[in-house]
């Protein structure tokens, strides 16, 4: 298993690159050995499953030997400070984590059986596959139809117009917006409110069909019904799709899912059910995290 | 706790006059500065229109002719051969002294002659070719006057100043003042300015050759500079990995944009004429100098425009399964494009007013037919201008101003172009 | 109030302060509820009418206090949106709360009987059987404020591991009221009015018992209410 040093590296601007990359480095100080995942962080028929993974931002131990599975059509969140690693291992899930060059994944990650690391798989196809929404809503600067149209079209998965609209219709309804935006199609995407934007960006994410979507702070720059709409919308998706949402807000965390893992430092601290997590957590900096004391 | 708070509002309050004096005195001083700005601009362009301007009317005098076959020295019955060798000057010449008999001396006739100019005779000639029926009658016809004499009918020259300071005599004013008051003068619009080309006298001379050539020249530019450039910040800044060996370049990018332009003339001069044997003054040649020295302009301001694109949108494009190439070429370029379509033009309008460069390549040249390829030889705008302002002859300062004139309607209008391509890119 | 689950470790000090708040109004109810409970038995074993009169008529203080705590606990829910400890905590205290005001209850039922039994004579005999019973309850419910206070699960373990113990004193204050019955005929009315007191006192008990199980869900985050005795010991012991 190999990291992504022999990938074709793309520069990104500092603004893409996760704050655990940045900043102090916290992670100097902590202790890489002998901790254990505290609840039950695997699954006996996983979507996806990570095992002792690892990951560098150079010198900076980032994550730190994270096993975790995810199940099929479950929402599973994750939670914890900033620069737990929480978002640098959402971006290890559909390898986003190649475009930093400094960044070095280690470990095994596994979707559906097949590593997703291994030098054979194309990280095209694993994208279409593991689809991601972003914190904030970056749709195309081009028509709404276009935005959804895209994926589908360089994948080449509609065959004429007709089929295209079908998509681009199906994804828009999924995604709640058909009725807001049918009428307006070849209006430019990034006329849309905050709200719409997002879920504009999730009617793209969708277009293409993945099996997982990894939604890294879906909703921390929209107002709350905008929030409401977006959670409302993740409860629907998960009867088709498998979904991993990193967020900030604990209540968003305890509303959309039905796991949540606690990440601390680079480390998964802990792992449950999300009733079970929010009412009696196992562990002391989960506790500390949740009800808002003192780290 | 509220004594402090009115203590505080006076004390701000105190303050507060000498804030807003400082920003009124930085606003005043703002403007002042647009203000002389301003000021020198308009002194720039009142100049340059101000000498300019005359230059685009050109100054006709009527001559009685007498075209018969006799005074022309040739057979009645002539065909074109024989007419396009007739003695025209000699025509023009024996009217001039029909017109004004009392002039006798030697020195006297030179100057009458000089009331028209050398290019009236090939006019004439030009006329009489296209109508050989004018042969054995008399004309009165509008021949151009020398630019001498031109520059004093236009009223640039004073005749109270001491005669030897001026190019037009006395006696040629004498004779001029009569022609006028005759009505025998007219000034119409200088046709030819854009039509001719170079010449040594600036009554014919004209701007053609320079035009195609700065077209020719800066269309090569284009093609070069333009895909070459903008490949090359892609590549830099989306797939370069980041090393010392891309720090290099990208240090050696920023200094070649500082390197002066001769000495991009003198490596074309080395490399394209002496060792791959490119024509001299070629546009091709020059065109390939201009690319190399915009080359770096386009390359910075492109790979600005790229880093200026937001990260969100690659991260959209790659997170939908789309190849790095096909975000780049699909969301990151037309989103960049703005941007680099106004450096680049930027660049273009530096290589437009570029001259050293061309001198060292040979563009100097004076050259009289428009090029009708790349690799004729021609010139361009800012050599023009160059070339006229180092003439001698008074008729060439007003033509320098006004191929300035040309020149910045030129960049004018490929500024225009620029606002136009990004407004239109940016309604996307 | 220092303790085991860092209750005073918020970031946010007005969350501290409202979570204090409320514990420390829990335990004022639980003393003025105990306070009751000795009145109410001191006035019905020694026939203090006085006493009896005083308890009969002080229960809406307790409550006041419920509906003030309730409120409290209701601010809290909707405006910090407690979650783990602090969900527990604020559930735990508005449960007690349920638990302290039927104790106040059991409390004004028993003056109520008191004042009756003061009044006849023939009561002066048997009155003070439920002593013992009501000495019993009593130390439960003294027992369960304390472990709250201390939120000691152990402590509550031992204290609910006496409520068969009041059941069973219970079962020999009615076998004994009966005999009396049996006795005294004539005596039957104030024996039976002893005997609702007894099992107001054996009720206290159990609600006693209830707050002692508030106390380890508290804790420990698991609900103990419908298991044994024995279930909880090994669980938590």
């Amino acid at each position: 298993m190999q990291g992504n040093d022999d990938m074709n590296q793309m520069k990104t601007a500092d603004a893409a690159v996760p704050e655990e990359a940045r900043g102090l480095d916290i992670h100097a100080h902590a202790d890489v050995s002998n901790y254990e995942t505290t609840g039950d962080p695997l699954l006996d028929n996983p979507k996806m499953s990570a095992r002792n993974v690892n990951v560098y931002y150079g010198e900076k131990h980032a994550i730190m030997d994270v096993s975790l599975d995810i199940g099929g059509n479950e929402v599973i969140a994750m939670i914890g400070p900033s620069g737990c690693g929480k978002s640098t291992f959402l971006r290890c899930l559909n390898r986003m984590n190649d475009t930093i060059p400094i960044c070095r994944v280690k470990g095994d990650i596994q979707l559906d059986g097949e590593d997703i690391y291994h030098s054979r798989q194309d990280t095209v196809l694993l994208r279409a596959r593991v689809g991601m929404v972003f914190q904030k809503p970056n749709p195309f600067p081009k028509s709404i139809y276009e935005n959804v149209a895209y994926g589908p079209r360089i994948h080449g998965l509609a065959h004429n117009k007709i089929e295209m609209d079908e998509i681009v219709e199906n994804s828009l309804r999924r995604a709640s917006l058909w009725e807001e935006v049918k009428d307006v199609l070849d209006k430019p995407g990034t006329g849309l409110s905050g709200g719409q934007q997002q879920r504009l960006c999730i009617a793209r994410a969708i277009a293409v069909s993945p099996e997982v979507i990894l939604m890294d702070e879906p909703c921390s720059a929209l107002d709350p019904i905008a929030t409401a709409r977006i959670e409302e919308l993740i409860d629907e998706l998960k009867e088709r799709f498998t979904i991993a949402i990193v967020t900030h807000s604990m209540q968003q965390a305890a509303r959309v899912s039905q796991r949540t893992a606690y990440f601390h430092l680079g480390k998964l601290i802990e792992v449950g059910q999300t009733k079970q997590i929010f009412t009696n957590p196992q562990h002391e900096l989960t506790e500390n995290y949740i009800t808002g004391r003192f780290g | 706790m509220s004594n402090e708070t009115y203590k505080n509002t006076a004390l701000i309050q105190a303050s507060l006059k000498k804030r807003y004096a400082r920003e009124k005195r930085f606003q005043w001083m703002g403007r002042f500065a647009v203000f002389l700005g301003f000021l020198f601009l308009f002194i720039l362009l009142f100049d340059i229109v101000g000498k300019g301007l005359p230059a685009f009317t050109q100054q006709y005098l009527l001559i009685d002719l007498d075209l018969s076959a006799d005074a022309l020295d040739v057979a009645p019955d002539a065909d074109a051969e024989a007419l396009s060798r007739a003695n025209y000057a000699g025509v023009i010449k024996s009217s001039l002294r029909d017109m004004f008999p009392e002039v006798k001396s030697r020195s006297d006739k030179r100057m009458l002659y000089r009331l028209v100019s050398v290019g009236a005779e090939y006019e004439l000639r030009d006329r009489v070719m296209a109508d050989p029926a004018l042969v054995g009658t008399r004309q009165s016809l509008w021949l151009l006057a020398h630019s001498e004499a031109a520059s004093y009918l236009k009223g640039q020259v004073d005749p109270n100043s001491p005669e030897a300071e001026r190019r037009v005599k006395d006696a040629q004013i004498t004779w001029l003042d009569q022609l006028h008051a005759d009505e025998r003068t007219k000034s119409g619009f200088n046709t030819q300015f854009f039509t001719a080309g170079d010449s040594r006298e600036p009554e014919l001379a004209g701007i053609r050759v320079a035009l195609y050539g700065s077209f020719l020249t800066l269309a090569v530019t284009f093609l070069l500079a333009f895909p070459i450039g903008v490949c090359a910040a892609v590549y830099l800044e989306e797939f370069a990995p980041t090393n010392r060996l891309t720090d290099l370049i990208e240090i050696n990018i920023n200094n070649l944009a500082a390197v002066p332009s001769i000495v991009f003339g003198l490596l074309g001069l080395a490399v394209f004429i002496n060792f791959f044997e490119f024509p001299r003054s070629a546009p091709l040649v020059g065109g390939i100098v201009l690319a190399l020295m915009t080359l770096p302009t386009i390359i910075i301001t492109s790979r600005a425009a790229i880093q200026s694109v937001s990260p969100s949108i690659r991260e959209a494009a790659l997170g939908v399964g789309a190849s790095k190439l096909q975000a780049v070429f699909h969301h990151v370029l037309p989103v960049a494009m703005p941007g680099i379509l106004t450096g680049s033009i930027i660049g273009m309008a530096q290589a437009l007013g570029e001259t050293a460069p061309l001198l060292m390549i040979g563009m100097v040249a004076f050259i009289m037919d428009a090029p009708a390829g790349v690799t004729d030889p021609a010139t361009v705008l800012p050599v023009q201008v160059f070339l006229w302002a180092d003439s001698p002859e008074r008729g060439f300062t007003e033509k320098t101003s006004a191929a300035i004139m040309v020149l910045m309607g030129f960049l004018i209008m490929m500024n225009a172009l620029a606002i136009y391509l990004r407004k239109r890119f940016e309604l996307k | 109030m220092a303790d085991s689950l860092n209750l005073d470790q918020h970031t946010s000090h007005r969350f501290n302060e409202e979570l204090e708040d409320v514990r420390a109004r829990l335990l004022e109810m639980g003393g003025l509820v105990e306070e009751q409970c000795r009145k109410a038995l001191k006035a019905l074993t020694k026939g203090n009418l006085e006493l009896a009169i005083e308890v009969a008529n002080s229960d809406y203080r307790i409550n006041e206090m419920e509906v003030e705590i309730n409120a409290r606990c209701m601010d809290i829910l909707a405006l910090r949106q407690p979650a783990a400890t602090d969900l527990r905590v604020v559930v735990a205290i508005i449960r007690m709360t349920a638990d302290l005001e039927r104790i106040g209850d059991e409390a004004e039922k028993i003056g109520r009987f008191a004042q009756t039994l003061a009044e006849r004579r023939d009561a002066g005999a048997f009155r003070g059987d439920p002593k013992h019973l009501g000495k019993l309850a009593i130390a439960v419910l003294r027992g369960a404020l304390d472990a709250f206070a201390r939120l000691d699960v152990s402590a509550a373990i031992e204290t609910a591991a006496q409520d068969p113990e009041i059941d069973q004193e219970f079962e020999s204050v009615t076998r004994l009221l009966i005999s009396h019955m049996m006795e005294q005929p004539a005596a039957v009315k104030s024996l039976l009015r002893v005997n609702w007191c007894a099992r107001a006192l054996e009720r206290i008990g159990d609600h006693a018992v209830n707050l002692c199980e508030e106390v380890i869900f508290l804790v420990k985050g698991s609900d103990v209410r419908h298991l044994s005795l024995k279930e909880v010991q090994d669980r938590f012991l």
